[in-house]
């Protein structure tokens, strides 16, 4: 879709000239000419004003009222006045009519010194009050939610926080009830408002009415100082401002009040917003780890350096792996001290099946990349196996937004029901692990064979995609079978993404810096820059066998725990067990790494790294240090520099930037990029001109043969008659050890939900929440029952990538569900 | 004089829950599943009646809680959950809508309404001792919800009430009793003052006799 | 001169037979043999202006809708919930098809396909009365698809309320009719350009629609010859308060209020005198016994800075204390008004305080400046106007019965001998720590 254009104008504000956007809001277009009208409910983020405070009332010459400026249009030739002493008066009323109800207990609010309407009534208010009556008191503060505290009388009813649940995360769970002065902020009976997006409310809130609970008390704005940084508890890297008192991140958010629309749109998820407290928690890893006597115990820098230093000694057989928080640069200098100084070529960052170098070139293909703000603009939007609620929670929003305000066209294929169903105009569901056969068919369909299609939504899906317009982007996961990859690609070229701007590709990798790790070269088949290894190496499930058989002894694990996130927990069991170094750099201690590393360095979190990631779309962003490393903990590019060193390979990196130059060498496409020039709101690589010098990949037709051999057979129809139930797993936004270890986000952890079609629960004799019993040869978890209507029959969804029971410890289809 | 004595929700408005909490212990309350949502058939039928009228689903919410007060006493949670989970939208949206309108009930209420108006012109012709009137008369009875209601749109009957939608008047304090004793009875409330009878107070009308109540 | 009232009473009259028997859906008929624009042009001509309030012509509002054949709405205003109003209430329990006909004329000439009435849902009667005369006027061809062989389709649905004055404001009911609460939007756009379901909207008051049929029957001049100068037609009007006769009287506009008041609806009772009377419902600002010979029509009450509003007179004789008066309305529109924007949603609200203190002994004189100049604060500064519906008459009584609001102060004070104002002193914030929050 045609991006609205913007025209400038000018009008005159207080007798001053001031050029604005045509349109644009009065308010707006006054505060760009340095004017500043104060107003409460206004916040273009939460769409079209509401005029109810009336706080931004001023004179526009011909219009006999005054007008709320928040929802004026300026329009060439306008004459505003926002100081004569109808305004004024106005003003002044507001302001006392506001503070009727709002109680003056500034010296213990949390809000007090970053608070709008302190500050408008000092600004614009009587100065004096002439209200006798008492004024309201309710109890306060009290719970909204687990996060979240309310304190009802000093809500000034702006409407900032029901629009949010209303409107944008569109939960609709907060509400006004009530009319009138009786009007209140609450939710339906007494439940409360825990919604993935609920911590936004806090921000918007322009009183102390909510605060956040685990904030709360904990500083005064003159204690603090704003530290900008990207959070990676998610490949969405929303842009925050960390919230540093004593060198500790007491608060995370929007990076400001608009946010990065290339990224963001100044939204967090709740993950991302509590998740900081993972930070600074007791189980934190401050300190070297040495195996020695069975236990890791801490020791000195010197003796873990020396420990790792003997991956010499695997020279040809360590392997690597490498997890979503890892930067580019500790991902860069660990394949180099692999590739060059171990003469190792196993290493690995996707975790699925991988993906020959072909085909990943040419879905890498700069002209084939969709952008953020793109998913707001489209004609359609297709989801393929990709759930944004959970793979990149903004982008869940940034999707309702464009179906809301844009008239997108969202259509959405997937094995399990999605968070965005209601907001689709298509949805159509596949069989779980049949992504390739639905992309066959949808292929099929497009080639205008669309009356062999199986299934009416995927011609209804076929004809969208070709009548609906041009620009169109297709959202897919990584977790899709590889063997489905061509078919996209060959859709993609079909559709002739790559020849439109507003259309393309934008993969969810499950890493949170997934696509910045395989940039760098960490790829079992790829250098730097997509550039043809030295010589290939083994995948991530062959490393695992391999490690087993002993044909891999050494481990080096950047930032992850294959027992708790990869799939085959066995194998990777048995992988560590027979393994005689493993290396690790971790926060804290999971159970994989526990059980099996030899030496653990501590590793930075996201508030102390100083490096780089890359967004999903190709933008590249900058980790800057917020807060000083705990503990004797040390930047990671330094560690592995030194451990290389030791390892007999001198990477000759001595500083943070030095190693994002050797990144920049060493990545083509790269090559024009400065620390100075990604700083701030970052620069997407796929539109500098060096963009051109990433590999072309053979086009869809070529790389097809060789993947369509390992086309997974699409799995038999489901026979109900059979005991068990075809398995299809997810990875909730809840299920990450930062959530595990955040006391405020305790209430979230994700427990084992298998989610159940209405009819197999009822088959089975299983009622919704009743605790229930999933086996697979010989392996049983225990799991609690979530009955679904959405759930398409015969089939059950399990979580992965959880603590306990995760589904990654099954290998097979189809399990057998039964109560317990 | 300490805050919580001061009169702050008097004049017939119910007392909202500014003071409640939310339980921790409940889920959110997200769209009900209809698979586990059971709702009886009028009720569902009546909904989906409602719904098919109008453009947009959403139009159907008044009508919808109206059909769910009348079959569940009052708008209670569990009415409210299941007007939800047929119109596909969550308890939230409907409890929102609900409390800004007087003639929802979030509590649970006796069977009869009583509004008695106690606005300009009624107050003028004895509306409010009405008013205490049919406190006092419906006091001790169980099944008799008194309410102080705005204007009714029957200022030439004033005093005026409305009993179960019955507009009557005007009235006298002794009319209060007598409406509680109909009720009882299962009669028809005040009959003789009922308003659906009244002639038009226009001399210019020149009518043909209007039926008398009998 | 009784056109809307004419025969009011007669038995049966909200039956389809009766009403057809009496020429009714001739009007309809004829204006299916006009041009749309043409009916428009009649309404035009009569001069009518809206009965709902405002009164604003209603030609020149339908002809504001755009043309073309986009879904159109006509939402007809059945709230009547202004204080001392009920015209409405007897015109459509007595006479329903009378109504549905001018529903459907002024659809037939905005070109709109989709009709919905909004009434109140404590007019019960009324309401089933209506929906039994649409399901008569759907049988008999008048309502639905190709209406009387025109090749004009309509549909008209009846939506009851739920008890709220601000569904009477038109965009709030336009909110309440898609299922929200009912909060008034901003404006622009208005509802003519984008209203019920973001499409051109007319919004018209009952009267107002139930006189279409009789313009089209007597022709626009014709109509315009009744009443006066830019009052042109009849009008209902809802006399109440302190009047021997209460009720509904339709009235030549520009009638002498005296007439309507003592003749007509019989005057105060024996001993009686006017204190003050509202002329247009209950949010226009109040008249004295010296303004009872003001010609009733929209320029004289103008002129005399009040309105004719809704045409609903109510009388309030000198039994009564203005003050009284004023806290009925305060209570009334504190409890009324939706709460969406501040000056309404504190100022009715503190103004309705401001009075108790005085009914409780808590007041000064110097009160009555504060409130005069919140109501001055209030008019003109809110999102709609049901703030000004308070304002307006609560400053008009604060400025003509001064003295006696004070004198009630002074005598009050004594009353409560509340001679120190300590206790109304506002009291401290309760303290706040930062222990674990309380729950459930
Ligand atoms: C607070 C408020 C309440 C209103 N109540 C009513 C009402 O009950 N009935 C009505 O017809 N108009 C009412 N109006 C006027 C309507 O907003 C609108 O002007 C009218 O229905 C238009 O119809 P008309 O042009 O035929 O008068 C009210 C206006 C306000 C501001
Ligand atoms: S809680 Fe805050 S954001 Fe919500 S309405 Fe009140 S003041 Fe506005
Ligand atoms: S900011 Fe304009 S009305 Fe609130």
């Amino acid at each position: 879709m045609p991006r609205p254009e913007q025209k400038t104008i000018s009008l005159t504000i207080d007798g001053r000239e001031v050029a604005a956007i045509e349109n644009s809001m009065l308010v707006d277009a006054a505060k760009a000419g340095d004017v500043e009208i104060p107003y409460f409910c206004y916040e273009p983020k939460l769409g079209e004003p509401v005029g109810a405070c009336r706080m931004c009332l001023v004179e526009i010459e011909g219009i006999p009222k005054l007008q709320t400026s928040c929802s004026t249009p300026v329009k060439d030739g306008m004459v505003v006045h926002t100081q004569t002493d109808r305004v004024k008066g106005a003003q002044n009323a507001i302001v006392e009519f506001l503070l009727i109800n709002h109680p003056l207990d500034c010296p213990v609010c949390d809000k007090g010194g970053e608070c709008p309407l302190q500050d408008i009534t000092f600004g614009w208010g009587l100065g004096r009050s002439r209200m006798l009556e008492p004024k309201r008191h309710f109890v306060k503060p009290l719970a909204l939610s687990p996060l979240v505290a309310i304190d009802r009388e000093r809500c000034i009813l702006c409407y900032r926080c029901v629009r949010f649940s209303q409107e944008i995360s569109e939960d609709y769970q907060l509400i006004f009830t009530e009319r009138g002065a009786h009007t209140f902020v609450g939710t339906h009976d007494g439940h409360p408002y825990s919604a993935p997006f609920s911590g936004n409310i806090i921000e918007l809130c322009p009183v102390g009415a909510l605060t956040s609970q685990p904030y709360r008390f904990r500083a005064r704005p003159w204690d603090i100082e704003g530290a900008g940084g990207i959070c990676t508890l998610c490949p969405s890297q929303c842009n925050v401002t960390f919230t540093v008192r004593d060198e500790k991140v007491l608060r995370v958010l929007s990076r400001d009040s608009l946010g990065n629309p290339a990224v963001d749109d100044g939204w967090l998820c709740d993950k991302g917003r509590f998740g900081y407290q993972a930070i600074h928690v007791d189980e934190r890893i401050t300190r070297p780890l040495v195996r020695d006597g069975g236990e890791l115990r801490p020791v000195s820098w010197e003796r873990a350096l020396e420990t790792a230093a003997g991956l010499a000694k695997h020279t040809g057989r360590t392997a690597a792996l490498a997890g979503g928080q890892a930067t580019n640069e500790e991902a860069f200098l660990i394949q180099r001290l692999l590739r060059e100084g171990l003469a190792s070529h196993d290493l690995d960052c996707r975790f699925s099946e991988s993906v020959s170098l072909e085909l990943a070139r040419a879905l890498a293909a700069p002209a084939l990349q969709a952008t953020v703000p793109d998913l707001e603009f489209a004609h359609t939007v297709l989801l393929i196996g990709a759930e944004p609620l959970d793979d990149a929670p903004i982008l869940d929003l940034r999707i309702r937004k464009g179906v809301r305000r844009q008239g997108v066209q969202l259509a959405i294929a997937s094995a399990r029901p999605s968070a965005l169903d209601p907001n689709a105009a298509i949805s159509v569901r596949y069989p779980p692990g049949g992504e390739a056969a639905f992309l066959a068919d949808l292929e099929n369909a497009l080639a205008g064979e669309s009356d062999s299609a199986p299934d009416a939504n995927v011609a209804a899906l076929a004809r969208q995609l070709t009548e609906g317009g041009e620009d169109i982007v297709i959202v897919w996961s990584e977790r899709l079978a590889s063997a489905a990859l061509p078919t996209l690609l060959r859709i993609a070229e079909r559709l002739k993404l790559a020849e439109r701007d507003g259309a393309g590709l934008l993969e969810l990798p499950s890493g949170s810096n997934g696509r910045g790790l395989r940039e760098a070269g960490f790829l079992p088949n790829a250098g730097p820059g997509y550039g043809d290894p030295v010589q290939a190496g083994r995948g991530t499930a062959e490393i695992a066998a391999a490690a087993k058989a002993g044909d891999v002894t050494a481990l080096y694990l950047l930032q992850v725990d294959p027992q708790r996130e990869l799939p085959d927990r066995a194998a990777w069991d048995a992988a560590m067990h027979h393994a005689s170094l493993i290396v690790a750099h971790a926060s804290v201690l999971t159970e994989g790494l526990k059980e099996h590393a030899t030496v653990v360095f501590p590793a930075e979190s996201y508030a102390e790294k100083d490096g780089t990631v890359v967004h999903p779309d190709g933008r590249l962003q900058r980790l800057r240090t917020a807060i000083a490393h705990p503990g004797e903990i040390r930047a990671g590019w330094q560690v592995i520099a030194e451990i290389s060193r030791r390892a007999g390979l001198d990477q000759g990196v001595l500083t943070g930037p030095m190693a994002f130059r050797q990144l920049c060498d060493a990545v083509p496409f790269y090559a024009d990029l400065t620390l100075e020039q990604i700083a701030g709101h970052g620069l997407r690589w796929p539109e500098t001109d060096a963009a051109s010098k990433l590999p072309a990949g053979a086009g869809a037709e070529a790389v097809s043969g060789s993947d369509l051999e390992r086309l997974a057979s699409p799995p038999a129809v489901f026979d109900s008659s059979q005991q068990g139930l075809r398995l299809g797993t997810y990875r909730s936004i809840w299920a990450a050890p930062e959530v595990e270890l955040s006391p405020a986000l305790h209430f979230t952890i994700a427990e084992q939900l298998v989610e159940l079609a209405p009819a197999d629960a009822e088959r089975l004799g299983i009622d919704n929440g009743a605790e229930i019993t999933v086996a697979q040869n010989g392996t049983r978890l225990s799991a609690r029952a979530a009955v679904r209507s959405g759930v398409p029959n015969g089939t059950a969804f399990m979580a992965d990538g959880i603590a306990s029971d995760s589904a990654n410890a099954l290998t097979e289809r189809v399990v057998e569900v039964s109560p317990q | 004089m300490s805050p919580q004595s001061v009169p702050r929700f008097d004049h017939g408005s119910r007392v909202p829950g500014w003071d409640d909490a939310v339980d921790l212990t409940k889920p959110p309350a997200t769209v009900p599943d209809p698979a586990l949502t059971p709702v009886s058939d009028e009720l569902r039928a009546g909904i989906e009646a409602a719904m098919a009228k109008y453009p947009d689903r959403h139009s159907a919410a008044i009508p919808a809680l109206h059909l769910a007060q009348q079959e569940h006493g009052y708008c209670s949670p569990e009415a409210i959950t299941e007007v939800a989970a047929v119109m596909r939208l969550t308890p939230a949206y409907l409890t929102s809508v609900a409390t800004f309108y007087d003639m929802f009930e979030m509590e649970r209420k006796p069977k009869n309404d009583v509004y008695v108006c106690t606005n300009i012109s009624c107050s003028l012709r004895g509306g409010d001792e009405f008013y205490a009137a049919m406190l006092a008369a419906a006091d001790g009875g169980t099944d008799v919800n008194v309410r102080s209601f705005e204007c009714l749109g029957a200022c030439d009957i004033a005093p005026m009430a409305s009993v179960n939608g019955e507009f009557v008047g005007p009235l006298t304090t002794e009319d209060a009793g007598q409406i509680v004793a109909d009720l009882a009875a299962g009669r028809p409330v005040l009959e003789h003052k009922q308003l659906r009878y009244r002639r038009c107070a226009d001399p210019g009308v020149e009518s043909a006799a209007g039926e008398e109540p009998q | 001169m009784k056109i809307l009232f004419d025969r009011i009473d007669e038995p049966g009259l909200n039956t389809l037979p009766v009403y057809e028997a009496r020429g009714g859906y001739k009007a309809l008929r004829q204006a299916l043999t006009m041009e749309p624009a043409d009916v428009v042009d009649q309404i035009s001509k009569s001069g009518l202006r809206g009965r709902g309030g405002a009164g604003f012509p209603a030609g020149r509002k339908s002809s504001f809708l755009p043309k073309g054949d986009m879904s159109k709405y006509l939402v007809c205003n059945a709230d009547e919930s202004e204080p001392g109003t009920f015209k409405d209430r007897e015109l459509m329990q007595k006479s329903p098809h009378m109504l549905i006909e001018g529903i459907v004329i002024a659809c037939w000439g905005a070109g709109i396909s989709h009709a919905f009435i909004y009434i109140r849902g404590e007019y019960q009667l009324q309401a089933d009365i209506l929906e039994a005369a649409i399901a008569e006027a759907v049988q008999a061809g008048y309502i639905g698809e190709d209406i009387l062989g025109s090749g004009f389709s309509l549909s008209l649905v009846l939506h009851r309320g739920a008890g709220a004055y601000i569904c009477g404001e038109e965009t709030g009911l336009l909110d309440s009719l898609e299922g929200k609460r009912g909060n008034p939007r901003l404006k622009p756009p208005f509802p003519a350009v984008e209203g019920l379901y973001a499409g051109p909207t007319l919004i018209n008051n009952v009267e107002t629609l139930a006189t279409m049929p009789h313009i089209i029957t007597m022709g626009g001049e014709e109509y315009a010859k009744l009443g006066v100068e830019n009052s042109a037609g009849t009008k209902l009007v809802s006399v109440s308060g302190d009047v021997q006769r209460p009720g509904n009287y339709e009235i030549e506009l520009g009638t002498s209020s005296r007439e309507l008041i003592f003749d007509l609806a019989g005057g105060t009772f024996p001993g009686r005198e006017v204190l003050l009377w509202f002329p247009g419902g209950s949010s226009s600002p109040v008249l004295t016994k010296d303004d009872l010979d003001l010609p009733y029509d929209f320029d004289a009450m103008a002129k005399a800075g009040t309105m004719l509003g809704s045409g609903a007179i109510i009388v309030v004789d000198d039994s009564h204390h203005p003050l009284e008066v004023a806290l009925k309305l305060a209570k009334f529109y504190s409890h009324e008004s939706c709460g969406k924007c501040v000056p309404c949603r504190e100022g009715t609200n503190w103004t309705y305080k401001m009075l108790q203190r005085i009914e409780t002994g808590e007041a000064t004189p110097m009160d009555l400046d504060i409130m005069a100049s919140v109501q001055e604060q209030i008019i003109g500064n809110c999102l709609c106007v049901l703030g000004d519906a308070m304002a307006m008459p609560v400053g008009s009584i604060v400025e003509k019965f001064r003295a006696e609001l004070e004198a009630e102060i002074e005598a009050a004070r004594a009353r409560h001998d509340a001679g120190s104002l300590e206790h109304v002193i506002p009291v401290g914030v309760a303290d706040e720590h930062a222990g674990p929050i309380p729950v459930h």
